[in-house]
């Protein structure tokens, strides 16, 4: 069996959220938004999985749009945010986000808007001075990221609340990375809009959610029925949005037993290869990181050999982003932080989860430092065109 | 344990066959496909909007899940461009006509995926290529033309020595294209039917010289004048590196004769046209020799045949390399054009005895 250290890209679905789906897959018809009993069956079970996900982040159920996933929740707060502030034409995000911020946000500007990138430090801390330094009567959003994706770094955004509030903007927080891992209540972000993901916290993909607290200041971006208050048109994913509920649920529930026991196995696995391989560099920060990320950069090899080489192993990290046809792409968040493109591409990250054991770590600490002897001697990075 | 082969996949027939085969041979087979051209071919930049979503990576990734072994895509771009591209250029630049298929053949499959190979455990690297390995009774490796004469690529490989052979595999080398299509088909791969790539990869309309001259610096080009044999000038040209040897078109001459390009001087940036009967040389001067086994001795005269063109068929001449890994090449009777930069394949029937690169024709003046 493959050891699975990914999470961050997509967890293992959770063994609630495959029961629920399960059974809901034998016993399913009905339009959640049909009048006919059948549609009203749908309606409960969609109604109780808006309120299983609502709790996580400490949410009204009627605050809780579902969507495909992070990526629309994102656009959906990006674009909806920008055309409900009509004479506002200036957002403020940083330059270590996901791609689905970045990419609204090369979009708006296309279209004629302005933005600011703010540059983390070396540690991916924004710090909040340098995004009130930028804030401003025509910022329409201030978009930020709990906890990156690639080095786990969580931000602190409690100060963005009343700075934004005083400038009128909206403040959201994609706090796809963080939900499930660590405790995010909305009340105490006092953000606007919030996305959550699916899959993230071990639910099916292709569903998500964002968090509104007053629709008012949000429009749609998909037109047709009056689905999700009239926020997201078209016939809601119920298959995804129990599965997320189920995943919401036990995720919650397991949440302060499972960051301190996936934290130490963390710990354990980054205190052992460290030991084994001299000059292995930890990205991010010690201290105030998602318990289960691991961004190391690995000395004198490829990232790209080592991802292939680990994963014939059966070990399943990742690098970068892939691009269409599967290559990996050297981080852009690292290249933010300062860090070189050769050590951008040298960097692997390793995301536990949920379903992670001792044993697992206990074989991966062994296993990694030897793949990283054995492609160091025979690809150095001398010998390889850095580029 | 099973033995690990890394097999180079390009999307295409022979590659697909060629994995399919050492994974039919009960090998551990890892794919790779290797990510090389600098910048997109337009059209397929434009048709899938990004650089790298090439279909032919999804074709060799239909075949590795067919076969059900893991398949990846490897960046080697950066390698390709400093070790092949900027070969190719310059030497375009300095009047010759490079290979860079022997370039990417030695430099990039041979070398580069071979550390890869070995960063994972591989213990073999296999090709689709059309040549033979032989192990011999006496315990060396033999490089070998394929089977079938009209697609051996044997001329592409004669950098590889023994160290390179003894880990090396070529699936098809027993077989003819029609046998290898067959059994693409017989396996359902997907790769069955497609055509043939004939272009460079990373000149994928063919344009050379537009390609050279986006790479380089204005100051870089050579242009000058076509002249005849006696020093004549015929017209000018915008650079030496829109010619090769044997060229006809695009001289901007208007001659009552036809006129080839017999001669590039890079550094006067003279072309010399001359007819046709003016191209053959006795032979040539061939550098950075490479031979498949060292134990041939130099400094003797040998008896081969030689390949100058991969197009061309191999001649009969005879050889003395030299300590400087040069080598002199006579031809046995009228020779052909000689082509400076392109590979020079040493034959012994079906044999592959080693090769170099053209330095220069030998001219009846300067034979002693």
């Amino acid at each position: 069996m493959p050891i699975y250290f990914d999470h961050n890209a997509g967890a293992t679905v959770r063994a609630e959220a495959a029961a629920a789906v399960s059974r809901l897959l034998s016993d399913m018809g009905g339009n959640p938004s049909s009048v006919h009993r059948a549609g009203q069956r749908s309606r409960r079970m969609l109604e109780v999985a808006r309120a299983q996900v609502a709790a996580i982040v400490g949410a009204e159920p009627r605050q809780i749009v579902f969507t495909s996933g992070g990526t629309e929740s994102n656009n959906l707060a990006i674009f909806g945010a920008i055309t409900a502030a009509s004479r506002r034409r200036k957002i403020v995000s940083s330059q270590i986000e996901h791609s689905s911020i970045l990419a609204p946000i090369a979009e708006l500007e296309r279209r004629g808007f302005d933005a600011v990138r703010v540059a983390p430090d070396s540690d991916g801390r924004v710090d909040p001075g340098r995004v009130l330094a930028v804030l401003d009567s025509e910022t329409a959003l201030v978009t930020l990221g709990l906890a990156n994706s690639e080095v786990g770094t969580i931000q602190d955004v409690a100060p963005l609340a009343s700075m934004c509030g005083a400038a009128g903007a909206l403040l959201h927080i994609d706090a796809a990375q963080a939900v499930g891992r660590i405790p995010v209540e909305v009340a105490a972000l006092g953000c606007d809009l919030l996305t959550l993901s699916g899959h993230k916290l071990g639910a099916h993909s292709g569903i998500g959610a964002l968090y509104v607290r007053d629709f008012a200041r949000l429009a749609p971006i998909v037109f047709g029925g009056p689905h999700e208050s009239g926020m997201r048109a078209g016939t809601p994913n119920l298959v995804g949005a129990v599965s997320f509920g189920a995943a919401a649920e036990a995720a919650m529930n397991a949440m302060a037993a499972e960051s301190v026991r996936i934290g130490s196995l963390a710990a354990s696995l980054l205190a052992r290869i460290r030991e084994a391989i001299p000059g292995l560099r930890l990205n991010g920060p010690m201290v105030g990181r998602l318990p289960n990320t691991l961004n190391l950069t690995f000395p004198g090899v490829l990232g790209e050999s080592m991802l292939i080489a680990l994963d014939l192993e059966g070990i399943e990290v990742s690098m970068g982003s892939a691009c269409a046809a599967g290559a990996v792409e050297p981080s852009h968040v690292l290249g933010a932080m300062g860090r070189s493109v050769a050590d951008a591409r040298s960097s692997l990250r390793i995301s536990l989860g949920w379903n992670n054991t001792a044993q697992e770590i206990e074989a991966v600490a062994a296993l990694i430092p030897e793949v990283w002897r054995r492609v160091a001697a025979a690809e150095p990075l001398s010998e390889a065109s850095a580029r | 344990m099973r033995r690990r082969v890394l097999v180079a996949m390009s999307g295409g027939v022979d590659s697909s066959v060629a994995a399919a085969m050492v994974r039919e041979q009960g090998y551990d087979v890892v794919g790779v496909a290797m990510r090389l051209a600098p910048e997109p071919s337009a059209p397929i930049a434009k048709r899938r909007g990004t650089c790298c979503s090439h279909d032919d990576f999804e074709d060799a990734r239909r075949v590795a899940e067919r076969m059900d072994f893991p398949f990846y895509v490897i960046d080697l771009r950066a390698d390709f461009a400093a070790r092949v591209v900027d070969n190719f250029v310059s030497e375009y630049l300095g009047g010759c006509t490079p290979n860079p298929c022997v370039m990417c053949n030695r430099e990039i499959k041979f070398d580069r995926l071979w550390s890869r190979a070995r960063a994972l455990a591989a213990d073999y690297v296999a090709t689709g290529h059309y040549a033979r390995i032989e192990h011999g009774t006496d315990g060396r490796f033999h490089l070998l033309r394929a089977a079938d004469d009209a697609k051996d690529q044997s001329y592409f490989l004669f950098t590889l020595g023994q160290d390179e052979l003894a880990r090396t595999i070529f699936p098809l080398g027993a077989m003819t294209k029609t046998e290898v299509r067959a059994r693409a088909r017989a396996l359902g791969l997907a790769t069955a039917d497609k055509p043939e790539s004939q272009e460079i990869c990373f000149v994928p309309d063919g344009d050379y010289a537009s390609f050279v001259e986006r790479r380089s610096k204005p100051a870089q080009l050579r242009p000058g004048s076509v002249v005849d044999s006696e020093g004549r000038r015929l017209a000018a040209h915008s650079g030496v590196h829109r010619f090769t040897i044997g060229q006809r078109r695009g001289l901007g001459v208007a001659s009552g004769e036809r006129l080839y390009v017999r001669e590039i001087r890079a550094e006067s940036g003279e072309v010399v046209a001359g007819r046709r009967e003016e191209l053959d040389s006795p032979g040539l001067i061939a550098n950075r020799i490479s031979l498949v086994d060292n134990s041939i001795a130099s400094g003797r005269e040998l008896s081969v045949e030689v390949k100058i063109r991969y197009r061309h068929r191999a001649i009969p001449a005879t050889m003395r390399i030299d300590s400087e890994r040069r080598a002199e090449i006579r031809f046995a009777s009228g020779g052909p054009a000689v082509t400076p930069g392109q590979a020079c394949v040493f034959y012994r029937g079906e044999e592959v005895l080693g090769g170099g690169f053209i330095e220069r024709a030998i001219t009846d003046e300067q034979a002693n």
